[in-house]
């Protein structure tokens, strides 16, 4: 039952399927042999600037008080007064923008390493049409 | 005299059919042999298309046997570079220490809900913030959730380690790459030790989801643990 309960948590792979996966890994770990062999790349300096995205922004505070805010009202308020419908609404824009910003970063790095829209991606975060508009998001992530 | 691509290091042993019409070879030496394909001139891009087809070699040749994998973007001026590399002590040495392992990588992330959970003690901001929500009532507040959240981070990180500390012989963490994150994870296992792996990642989820979610891909070559102990020459 337990078992049953947690499974819907767990994503599990057996090997590396998507960019995600393998970007931080080939880039930032694997094999250094520096001293040995040059390194001949074109695209990674790029790639390397939005890899990480930065955590501790005003903007995240902000995003952070605004979702905070509004769970604390759909805990203790189901009143279908008219301040409550008003936060219904600006509930769905704070979602869209939160995930926006969120996935951003990342989104960034695959515009970048030429996934368009084409017909091989597999990606199994891929699926969110709308972090494509993450890059209006992506500027305020510094 | 060609240029080589570099994948990875492994033992000698016959490159499965798929990797061959690749065009994927070995460059053996004694013990040792280097994964390569030819190489045209250029620099190598890094495209989506190249950062996959190197995961796929390194990840289907650690199918049978150790690989180390090598980051992305090794070229190797021809079989004599190769052979230099597979001479050096630190390669043979790793090839031994990685025998019979693998990596699991094991991501955390949060549900948007685990806000209003570590928000919970912070009542007069969030009172604060709700009669006059200001951007510095905004910053006061989601500065202390921000806090919170990075307490409840390592608490729950601390929290998986120590379940699965018995099972590992060595974890790298990197940083949690975005709001959400939990934690990223590198841990080094047995390949036998997987499935215990796998159980005690499912406890860990009975205690811990909602609001986290884990990730758990592999088994997957040692990506994190196959640095290179020797002095850098200029």
């Amino acid at each position: 039952m337990q078992r049953e309960s947690s499974a819907g948590y767990i994503t599990r792979a057996p090997r590396s399927s998507g960019l995600a996966d393998v970007l931080e890994i080939l880039l930032d770990r694997g094999l250094v042999i520096d001293a040995y062999v040059r390194v001949s790349l074109v695209g990674i300096e790029l790639l390397t600037v939005d890899l990480r995205i930065v955590i501790a922004s005003v903007d995240t505070y902000l995003r952070f008080a605004e979702a905070v805010n509004r769970l604390d009202l759909r805990q203790v308020d189901d009143s279908k007064s008219v301040p409550d419908l008003f936060e219904k609404g600006g509930e769905e824009m704070a979602e869209t923008k939160t995930k926006g910003a969120v996935e951003g970063g990342m989104d960034a790095i695959k515009e970048k390493v030429g996934l368009g829209g084409s017909g091989d991606d597999d990606d199994e975060d891929d699926d969110k049409e709308r972090s494509r508009s993450g890059s209006r998001s992506r500027g305020n992530n510094r | 005299m060609s240029r080589l691509y570099l994948y990875g290091i492994t033992r000698p042993r016959e490159v499965p059919e798929r990797l061959r019409e690749q065009k994927v070879f070995l460059v053996e030496a004694d013990e040792r042999a280097a994964v390569v394909s030819e190489l045209g001139e250029g620099p190598v891009e890094a495209t989506r298309r190249n950062l996959l087809a190197h995961a796929d070699v390194v990840e289907q040749l650690h199918e049978d046997a150790v690989v180390l994998p090598a980051r992305f973007g090794y070229v190797l001026e021809g079989q004599e570079e190769a052979l230099e590399l597979l001479a050096l002590p630190e390669i043979e040495h790793l090839l031994e220490l990685h025998e019979g392992t693998c990596e699991l990588t094991l991501r955390g992330k949060y549900e948007e809900s685990v806000l209003a959970e570590v928000g919970a003690d912070l009542q007069p901001l969030r009172d604060a913030y709700r009669v006059s929500p200001s951007v510095d009532a905004g910053i006061a507040l989601g500065e202390a959730v921000g806090e919170a959240l990075a307490a409840r981070r390592a608490h729950d990180q601390s929290l998986v380690l120590g379940a699965l500390g018995p099972l590992v012989l060595d974890v790298v963490a990197g940083d949690p790459a975005s709001e959400l994150a939990a934690f990223d994870l590198a841990l080094l296992v047995e390949r036998g030790a997987v499935e215990s792996v796998e159980k005690q990642v499912e406890e860990l989820a009975s205690r811990l989801s909602p609001p986290l979610h884990f990730r758990l891909v592999g088994p997957l070559p040692p990506y994190s643990f196959v640095r290179l102990a020797m002095p850098a020459v200029a």
